[in-house]
């Protein structure tokens, strides 16, 4: 028996005792300093301080309380210091919490410090990276290697997420307040966010060779958990965390021994985790207590509900499922979430009925690359007989896939829905593709510029496809769906390389369906009533961005004569507002003018759209383009196109003009 | 990773007075809550014991002498590594006093 030595003893208990305390280590200090980063800092250098002393005095009694008023001690050094420095004295005098006090003092904020804690690290302001990577680190005491390692990116990578993420949240003065209450639930939301994104990037990994990253799935459990013990009224919290609890069940069997994905109906159900699916069941009755109408997280935990209670595949209530997707599909109306109805449709309804639902998403441009769609519909056509186009399905998801087991997997089943052998000598599309690009006396250039039409042919297609098989029909929807909001001269690029390749390959015909744009066509289709209400009335559109596009929508004014306005400019009760440099006026209708005051929420100087966050040392904005009131920018066009097009799949502001409606001359004045 | 501890009798230990049970409550909830602690209990001294050998199955029934290496409690815990089910248990035999708990892993990367 190897016993291990004393150091080796202290050193692996500094690091578990960090792992295990480092929330409140963290939090408890972020109380006195009021910033987030700087907390983790000084709870840093306690770290240091017992992988210095612990190893030479041995592990204390209590290793989280020493770790805590060690930093606490750190805290007040600092907040001293800097009182010293600035000679503020009296302003930070309310600040300073005086010595740390005994040991356990305050186990009653323990609980409300680690909660504002995550809100903090999940703050909306980041970016979705920089909060993952924030919360591993501040609620779970990963360093920056683990966490670089469980996403598979270098460690320096991390590093600056991290030092941007605090610095973010330092620049924008988000201090370690618990967030109002009206923002409460949408802050939580991003809580949960967050958690769910750390557990499904371990569960279900979306790169690499290994199918699960169970360390993330496990990070994932303790933040929900943590979390349900800190916020225990919330339903949708108590979801999340059956949710996670019941698909973490799976886990054991759902890969198979070679690492390869085994898909729910043919898994062994009794290598799934009893202990955990009770954990499930208790946090679904949790979540029934705390009441309220269901949730996104709340219905798919009641839909794993239902698989972990069918004994065996055949008894699944497919009925139940399609139900509950279809309530969550109202709420979160995603592709994805409509692609799993399609699922479970086909299982309750038979095959024909699921592929139905399929047809219109297929036209989506956000599941273009999303290898289940075509996986789904693969298994629906094997089950209807399709073969020939299942196969090609098969591929098409394998193509797709960036994870190595599942490609792997895909191609078996391709493989294995083949019936009809192809007749020998007839290229594939894929094969075609690369001969054409290949072949002499074509120069790099071209390669490059045909390359991005053909390949786009193949990824949206498939490889496999026989090149005899390729219709003119096909080739339309690829372009329709691809490029139909581009600029004439870009569909006539895409255009003219297709012609090129169809007539080297001898099928001319499949170039037919795609017409010449007119050069002056250059301004898309604009958005019509329909769709603009739609995305207007879409509830995850902030209040800056729904202002804006009906402000564009009705005034009918360019997009950069909008943002330049300012707040003097506007007449608001006369509902317009006189343009730059004068010369005229724009007007907006009723939609606008619901939005409007809210945006502007008392402001009387300053540009109408600001950006974000106060602008960064390094880029000083004009003075002209800056709020005296709150210090932020104007919005750039960049910015509000990025926005627009995050939000609408790639459409550009422009599509929000119903058409040229130049700015009026004032009737009176 | 999920390991199993458990926990032996040790001789002539104190029984546990108040402020020991209040104490383990409260480390027990800690646990449980931040998702460490999957399952824990007491265990009764003795019981039948089952043996098998070939196709002969004998059931004793206890108590038996060697009470000293009876298990008395288990915990199912799940860490990050050994080193962190090594910190719980140490903690935990803080609050217990005297005595031996034993940490073994649990085959199978099921629970995470």
């Amino acid at each position: 028996m190897r016993r291990v030595t004393a150091e080796d003893d202290a050193r692996a208990a500094v690091a578990a005792a960090w792992k295990l305390e480092a929330a409140k280590v963290v939090a408890s200090v972020a109380r006195m300093v009021h910033d987030v980063g700087l907390a983790e800092e000084l709870a840093q250098d306690a770290l240091v301080a017992a992988l210095e002393q612990w190893p030479a005095d041995g592990v204390p009694a209590n290793p989280g309380a020493w770790l805590t008023t060690t930093a606490r001690r750190r805290a007040v050094d600092h907040i001293r210091r800097a009182q010293r420095l600035e000679r503020k004295r009296e302003q930070l005098a309310h600040r300073c919490p005086g010595e740390p006090e005994a040991d356990g003092d305050d186990a009653g904020h323990d609980s409300h410090d680690v909660l504002r804690l995550m809100f903090v690290s999940c703050h909306p302001l980041l970016r979705t990276e920089a909060r993952v990577a924030l919360t591993l680190r501040l609620l779970g005491g990963l360093t920056d290697e683990e966490i670089a390692r469980a996403f598979l990116v270098g460690r320096t990578v991390i590093a600056r997420r991290v030092a941007d993420a605090k610095r973010t949240l330092a620049e924008a003065g988000v201090g370690f307040a618990m967030p109002p209450r009206t923002e409460l639930a949408e802050r939580l939301s991003s809580v949960l966010e967050v958690v769910y994104l750390i557990f499904n990037e371990g569960y279900a990994a979306t790169s690499g060779d290994d199918l699960m990253r169970p360390g993330l799935c496990l990070e994932a459990l303790r933040l929900g958990r943590l979390l349900a013990g800190l916020a225990p009224d919330e339903a949708e919290v108590h979801g999340l965390v059956a949710l996670m609890e019941l698909q973490s069940s799976r886990s054991a069997a759902r890969t198979g021994p070679s690492g390869e994905p085994v898909p729910l109906h043919e898994q062994n159900r009794g290598r799934w985790d009893q202990l955990l699916i009770r954990r499930g069941f208790a946090a679904m009755l949790r979540a029934r207590e705390a009441g309220g109408p269901p949730g996104p997280y709340l219905l798919q935990a009641a839909i794993a509900v239902c698989h972990a209670q069918a004994r065996t595949a055949e008894e699944t209530d497919w009925r139940r499922i399609a139900t509950l997707y279809g309530t969550l599909e109202r709420l979160l109306p995603t592709p994805v979430v409509r692609l799993n109805r399609a699922v479970a449709v086909g299982m309750a309804d038979g095959p024909a009925a699921g592929l139905a639902l399929t047809a219109p998403l297929a036209e989506d441009p956000a599941l273009r690359d999303y290898h289940l769609l075509p996986c789904v519909r693969a298994d629906l056509l094997h089950r209807l007989g399709r073969y020939e186009e299942a196969r090609r399905e098969f591929l098409r998801a394998a193509s797709l896939t960036a994870n190595a087991a599942e490609e792997a997997f895909l191609r078996g089943r391709a493989a294995a829905a083949t019936t009809a052998a192809r007749p020998a000598g007839m290229p594939t599309l894929g094969e075609a593709v690369r001969a054409f690009l290949e072949r002499d006396g074509m120069d790099p250039g071209t390669a490059r510029s045909y390359g991005q039409t053909l390949r786009r042919l193949c990824r949206s297609l498939g490889d496999e496809l026989p090149l005899a098989a390729l219709t003119s029909a096909d080739v339309a929807r690829v372009f329709a769906l691809a490029w139909d909001g581009a600029a004439a001269r870009t569909w006539n690029r895409h255009r003219s390389a297709l012609r090129s390749f169809a007539a080297w390959a001898s099928v001319g015909h499949v170039a037919e369906g795609i017409g010449r744009r007119a050069a002056g066509r250059e301004r898309a289709r604009p958005l019509d009533e329909a769709e603009f209400t739609a995305l207007a009335g879409r509830p995850d559109v902030a209040l800056r961005e729904r202002t804006l596009w009906w402000l564009l929508r009705e005034s009918g004014a360019p997009v950069s004569t909008v943002l330049a306005l300012d707040v003097t400019d506007l007449d608001v009760r006369a509902r317009r507002a006189r343009t730059r440099g004068g010369e005229g006026w724009l007007t907006w209708g009723a939609g606008t003018a619901e939005w409007l005051p809210g945006l502007l929420a008392g402001r009387r100087r300053g540009p109408v759209f600001l950006a974000e966050r106060r602008p960064g040392p390094g880029r000083p904005p004009a003075p002209g383009d800056l709020c005296p009131e709150t210090g932020r920018g104007r919005l750039s066009y960049e910015r509000a196109e990025y926005l627009f097009k995050q939000a609408t799949a790639g459409h550009t502001l422009r599509r929000l003009r119903v058409g040229p409606r130049p700015p009026s001359r004032p009737s009176t004045s | 990773m999920r390991y199993l501890m458990t926990t032996k009798e040790s001789v002539g230990a104190a029984a546990p007075d108040e402020k020991l049970m209040a104490e383990m409550a409260a480390f027990v909830e800690e646990l449980t809550s931040a998702g460490v602690l999957l399952a824990t209990g007491g265990l009764m001294p003795g019981g039948p014991r089952v043996a098998s050998r070939g196709d002969d199955i004998t059931v004793t029934d206890g108590p038996f002498t060697e009470a000293k290496e009876a298990v008395v409690g288990f915990a199912l815990v799940e860490c990050r590594s050994k080193e962190e089910a090594i910190e719980v248990a140490r903690r935990f035999r803080r609050i217990a006093g005297d005595g031996e708990s034993l940490i073994q892993e649990v085959f199978d990367g099921c629970g995470g």
